[in-house]
């Protein structure tokens, strides 16, 4: 070792001479190469542990016999995008056409669909596309709700089976040409109302409120969801649309292109965005349609100017249950996000807190003091047992006559860790191969539109409106 | 040149700490290339402290965003890259400090902010952000690259008084 750090010092010792390389600087230089190899090893490791916990929770084993279904999106925006996501992890899907007059979302759907081995045309007009893409057998719809129409009807009428988003359509005409143009191509076409699909929500209904009975007869149900301040959504300048192709496809701006659910005409506003989703589920846990809606409702907080829709609603619904009339309240507002969204549905004996996400505080259930012990549903396993109320004894809390004990809180057995539209999108892909009957039918996604587009007006006539049972119905 | 010697041993634990840190900005670098939904959004939303609505109007701001997003996955995959390597070791240090200072600034443990994420410890002016800043700094004023590192090898070839400067990093024998 000395010896040759004392060879090496002499060979210093000379320093107008280029040294060269020697062995010894090349394996040292290089010592710390074999350092990539281990990283690639782990991310490696690290990424085919990642696929295996998808596949295992997608069960794409029992999946893999099941047919090919070609697939064509129209609209790649921020919704086309979620569903996106979620249709690339269900099985035998095989993507065929992106259409979307925007290149910026369009580009990446298509570089999203490469990366997932799908190779895709991409189309700006989507007649074009339904043209020439004849073996495409499901279309799935994310444009803005005017559109939902035109794209729905052609799609079916050209032979395709159709997803579309909700709100159905921005008029019930256009709701109405739909559930009509499904009938008579004898053609599939789901509405996404995804918490129709979603097992916890068919859980709750099925099991808890069916089944069980755990509510007793529900009187009363809230809702709501509650956003924090938004920012309009801007975008990259060097993507805008020349004004004339956007006049062409029905927007007066760039902004409003963007910004479209916030303006008459394009969208609904919140309670058709956001409502719709919650409402949808007190029709269907109520088992009724309503007879009547009062609205309180305004541009409270934005400039009318780039919002023209309502920022805030407040809504109460009159049903007539097959046990008696029922109330349901829902509020939407984009000022506050104050504990999410949710929908509260509460009987004589128990209230049911029930939500798409974990995190508002929701998915228990609540029994009443005076309701019969649960001791049989929770030893089914149907609900937990309650959680052990916190002791009060330092606050000495005395119960006025006016009040009652806080009910006990049981949870709700179903862990859901999905991305939220999988299951619906699952559901419909699987209605086009004969195998499952629709969540949400055209004529489901019907009376949906009917009780939550009536809002609007209400918040607009400054009262009471009525629903004639025959206005659900399609004929 | 430098007088000071390094002791085999000293110049080991700088490549040790060099390469850990490369490794923490490589990977943070690919895992955000191999997730197509990533965005820098989220982080620069949260920011708080005396720079935060600069970081916000950057969330807010698409044409800036993607520069952002871009920016940080090639920064972080390249910086991680080269100083595992040994390549251009001081330069990409002194770059990847100031990647790291960015994030100090846009969620600084300064006296007053609470940070609503829930955090994996305790903070109080110094995080690991800062840590990494000093660690990236000493790293940027040693030549560790030029002991193990591709440095080494471009330094023989490229530079003449080479044979002077290497006993920084053997001189324990003289």
């Amino acid at each position: 070792m000395s010896e040759r750090d004392d060879k090496q010092l002499q060979e210093k010792t000379d320093p107008g001479e280029k040294r060269g390389i020697e062995r010894r600087d090349i394996l040292q230089g290089m010592a710390t190469l074999p350092v990539l190899g281990l990283f690639g090893y782990a991310v490696h490791k690290q990424v085919s542990y990642k696929n295996a916990t998808i596949a295992q929770t997608l069960g794409t084993a029992q999946a893999s016999d099941l047919r090919e279904v070609n697939v064509a999106l129209i609209g790649a925006g921020a919704q086309g995008q979620v569903l996106l996501d979620a249709m690339l992890k269900i099985p035998n899907l095989r993507f065929r056409a992106v259409c979307d007059i925007w290149e910026f979302n369009l580009g990446r759907a298509i570089r999203t669909l490469k990366k997932y081995d799908h190779e895709v045309n991409g189309y700006e007009d989507y007649r074009e596309m339904l043209d020439k893409e004849k073996d495409v057998e499901a279309v799935v719809i994310a444009t803005p709700d005017f559109w939902h129409a035109p794209h729905t009807i052609d799609s079916l009428r050209a032979g395709k089976h159709v997803y579309c988003e909700k709100e159905m359509s921005n008029t019930l005409e256009g709701a109405r040409a739909m559930v009509l143009a499904a009938r008579e191509t004898g053609k599939l076409l789901q509405i996404g109302h995804q918490r129709r699909s979603n097992p916890r929500y068919i859980y709750c209904y099925e099991k808890l409120v069916k089944e069980a009975k755990l509510l007793g007869r529900i009187v009363t149900v809230n809702g709501q969801w509650n956003r924090a301040v938004q920012e309009d959504l801007g975008y990259p300048k060097r993507y805008e649309i020349p004004a004339e192709k956007l006049r062409q496809y029905g927007y007066k701006s760039m902004e409003q292109f963007r910004n479209w659910r916030w303006y008459r005409g394009l969208g609904g506003g919140p309670i058709v965005d956001l409502g719709s989703h919650q409402i949808d589920i007190y029709n269907w846990f109520l088992e009724a349609n309503p007879v009547a809606v009062m609205a309180s409702g305004g541009n409270d907080y934005y400039s009318p100017e780039t919002r023209e829709w309502y920022d805030t609603a407040m809504v109460v619904y009159e049903y007539h249950t097959a046990e008696g009339p029922a109330r349901a309240y829902y509020q939407t507002q984009t000022t506050n996000s104050s504990l999410g969204y949710f929908e509260r549905f509460m009987g004589d004996q128990g209230t049911l807190v029930i939500s798409e996400s974990d995190a508002n505080y929701a998915n228990a259930i609540y029994r009443e003091v005076t309701a019969p012990p649960w001791d049989e549903w929770i030893q089914k396993g149907y609900v937990t047992a309650p959680k052990v109320a916190e002791v009060q004894e330092e606050r000495n809390v005395v119960l006025d006559v006016r009040e009652s004990v806080s009910p006990e809180e049981h949870k709700i057995p179903i862990e859901f860790v999905d991305l939220y539209h999988r299951p619906h999108l699952m559901n419909f892909f699987n209605a086009v191969r004969g195998l499952e009957k629709l969540n949400c039918p055209a004529e489901v996604g019907y009376e949906s539109a009917v009780t939550v587009l009536k809002v609007n007006e209400a918040i607009e006539a400054k009262r009471r409106l009525e629903f004639r049972p025959e206005e659900f119905e399609v004929s | 040149m430098l007088e000071e010697r390094y002791t085999h041993l000293q110049m080991i634990g700088l490549v040790v700490m060099r390469v850990l840190i490369g490794w923490h900005f490589l990977y943070e670098g690919v895992a955000k290339l191999l997730d197509p939904n990533w965005s820098a959004a989220g982080y620069l939303n949260a920011a708080k402290g005396p720079m935060a609505d600069t970081f916000k109007w950057m969330a807010s701001t698409p044409d800036i965003l993607e520069w952002v997003n871009f920016l940080n996955i090639w920064g972080l995959t390249l910086v991680g890259l080269f100083l595992i390597l040994g390549l251009l070791t001081r330069y990409v240090a002194i770059a990847g400090a100031f990647m790291v200072l960015l994030y100090y600034l846009a969620n600084p443990p300064f006296i007053g902010y609470f940070s609503s994420v829930p955090t994996e410890g305790s903070y109080l002016l110094v995080n690991k952000n800062l840590v990494e800043i000093a660690a990236l700094f000493v790293i940027a004023v040693t030549h560790s690259g030029r002991y193990a590192g591709l440095d080494r090898i471009f330094y023989r070839l490229f530079h003449r008084k080479g044979a002077v400067e290497e006993r920084e990093f053997t001189g324990a024998t003289v």
